[in-house]
């Protein structure tokens, strides 16, 4: 991939643009199933940033959904006077202002967490966050939250948001993969192999996790504002979601971890799994997607990316 | 001129002496052996000097620069880089991407990363395994990307960590002719090893620890001969 990036970009430009055009001769469910998809793997490659580059899997990061959501949505509740094209950019701003501060401020603690305990900590941010939004009534989390309408008169709102999450999604991934061919990138690959040695080598290991910490959190933070605008109206259990966490995990496992495109094939496939093949039964859903990460795990431990590598080489 | 100076460094672990009131000197350009039995403190003297450890008392200095307590990332900026004794390669990418890593971090300044990598890899004969990922190295390519990487780093001190452990003698050989060909390039090589044949033909000096203490420095000859060495390493007739 890195050593022919005109093919590379050729590829994602094409996709995009039939992803682009794809509401136009999609029924309204397949284009709904559409924006989840992008809207996940957006967060999948947000997720892998941290997760996937540096090693460090968070189990938590719907807590910068929900704070991105919930901040965007109560700032835009206050300026609601203002005219409507500018609501979304302030809500973008303040929400992943707010995640900026939010991680910064936990992660010089938290980074100092390895492996499995990191992970636990951060379903614990999560929760946390959650609790406070659900019992200090100022974030009106358990009364819910409105957000006002964005998309313009002349469109269908859910074509409006799929084209929203695929331009979000594009600039989350275009970041990832500026950052992983960048010498930071290769900072963090080699903080993931083994962060002492990578420490003694002269990367700046602790202010290198801090980084992609916070990017990572802001573009999960901006990727919740815009769910909580094309959800409409948001509780605490619509944003902070133990489903999500464990999502963001799966999409790398199953696509590929550590890989730049791996959140975003593992994305799509889980979602087309859950939504389209498993819509109708929703009881089942759950245990078959369990069934399929320990199946996964045992099988294919690279994910869908490492099949197709082992193939290659093969 | 003296490339590193340790000054009366101490360090204890819950009242143990690890190291004791050590002092020392290294000069630039010289290969210097720091040999002693098990426990004798060589390990903990280099994560000292590396930034791992903080030491319980003493400085050390690094080309006129005081570098006690400094974080790690700091000192290898600084110029100083470590191969590991048991080698701790970034398993999952190639040799080529892991003496890059070195090359791109390491001591600061400008850089050029790609001659620096190679430069890197030939010095250490490993430029033909440069795709080869580092998990399908065997024990001996690994002592030697160990070496390729601290190397990378354009360190002006190489502190390497027993490198002919577990090695043949064809291994050893080749070894310690990449660390005379780092020395050739101006690189001060300190190194910690058990090999006593490599050690006395390699080194300027050697310098005995035991027990956390300095007992003995000098010319490899008069170390060898000295009666505090072989007692340190044999016993003492009382003792037996």
């Amino acid at each position: 991939m890195s050593k022919r990036p005109a093919l590379a970009i050729g590829l994602m430009v094409a996709a995009a643009a039939v992803l682009a055009f794809g509401p136009l001769v999609l029924p309204s469910f397949y284009v709904r199933v559409g924006q989840l998809m992008l809207y996940s793997a957006g967060l999948g490659v947000a997720w892998a940033i941290l997760g996937g580059f540096a090693g460090y899997a968070s189990f938590g990061h719907a807590a910068f959904i929900g704070v991105g959501a919930f901040a965007a949505g109560l700032v835009e509740e206050r300026f609601s006077g203002l005219p409507t094209p500018l609501l979304l950019p302030l809500g973008l701003v303040v929400g992943g202002a707010c995640c900026a501060v939010l991680s910064a401020v936990i992660a010089y603690p938290i980074l100092r967490l390895r492996g499995t305990f990191f992970a636990i900590a951060m379903l614990g941010v999560s929760h946390v966050c959650a609790e406070v939004t659900n019992n200090i009534d100022f974030f009106q989390g358990s009364l819910g939250l409105n957000f006002p309408p964005i998309a313009p008169a002349s469109m269908d709102p859910a074509i409006f948001f799929y084209e929203l999450y695929l331009v979000a999604g594009l600039a989350v991934l275009l970041i990832a993969w500026k950052i992983r061919y960048s010498r930071f990138g290769a900072g963090l690959l080699s903080i993931r192999e083994d962060e002492d040695t990578a420490r003694m080598l002269g990367v700046p290991t602790e202010r290198y996790k801090r980084m992609a910490f916070v990017v990572s959190a802001v573009l999960t933070g901006l990727l919740g504002v815009i769910y909580g605008h094309s959800l409409g109206y948001i509780t605490t259990e619509s944003v902070y979601r133990d489903d999500t966490n464990l999502s963001l995990i799966v999409y790398s496992l199953l696509g590929g971890m550590g890989t730049l495109f791996g959140p975003v094939i593992g994305a799509f496939a889980l979602v087309f799994v859950t939504q389209v093949i498993l819509g109708r039964l929703l009881d089942f859903h759950l245990f078959a997607t369990g069934l399929m990460l320990v199946l996964l795990i045992l099988l294919a431990p690279g994910g869908v990316l490492g099949l197709l590598k082992r193939k290659a080489a093969s | 001129m003296s490339i590193l100076a340790v000054d009366k460094l101490s360090k204890n672990f819950r009242g143990l002496a690890a190291i004791a009131d050590v002092s020392f000197t290294i000069e630039a350009g010289s290969i210097t052996s720091i040999i002693g039995p098990n426990g004798a403190g060589k390990s903990t003297l280099f994560n000292l000097v590396t930034g791992y450890l903080e030491p319980s008392a003493g400085e050390i200095a690094f080309q006129g620069k005081r570098i006690t307590g400094m974080a790690t990332n700091r000192i290898a900026e600084l110029g100083v880089a470590r191969a590991f004794q048991i080698a701790r390669p970034f398993r999952e990418l190639s040799v080529f991407e892991n003496v890059r890593i070195g090359a791109l971090f390491g001591k600061a300044g400008p850089r050029d990363v790609a001659a620096t990598t190679l430069r890197g890899m030939e010095l250490a004969a490993i430029a033909h395994l440069a795709d080869q990922p580092a998990s399908a190295l065997t024990v001996g390519q690994l002592r030697h990307l160990e070496v390729a990487r601290a190397i990378a780093t354009r360190a002006d001190l190489l502190l390497a960590d027993e490198p002919c452990a577990g090695l043949n003698p064809t291994e050893t050989a080749a070894m310690i002719e990449v660390l005379r060909k780092i020395r050739g390039d101006g690189v001060t090589v300190v190194l910690v090893e058990h090999d006593m044949p490599s050690v006395m033909e390699v080194s300027d000096r050697i310098l005995v620890l035991d027990a956390g203490r300095l007992i003995a420095d000098g010319a490899p000859r008069d170390v060898a001969n000295d009666p505090k060495v072989i007692a340190a390493y044999l016993g003492t007739p009382d003792a037996a």
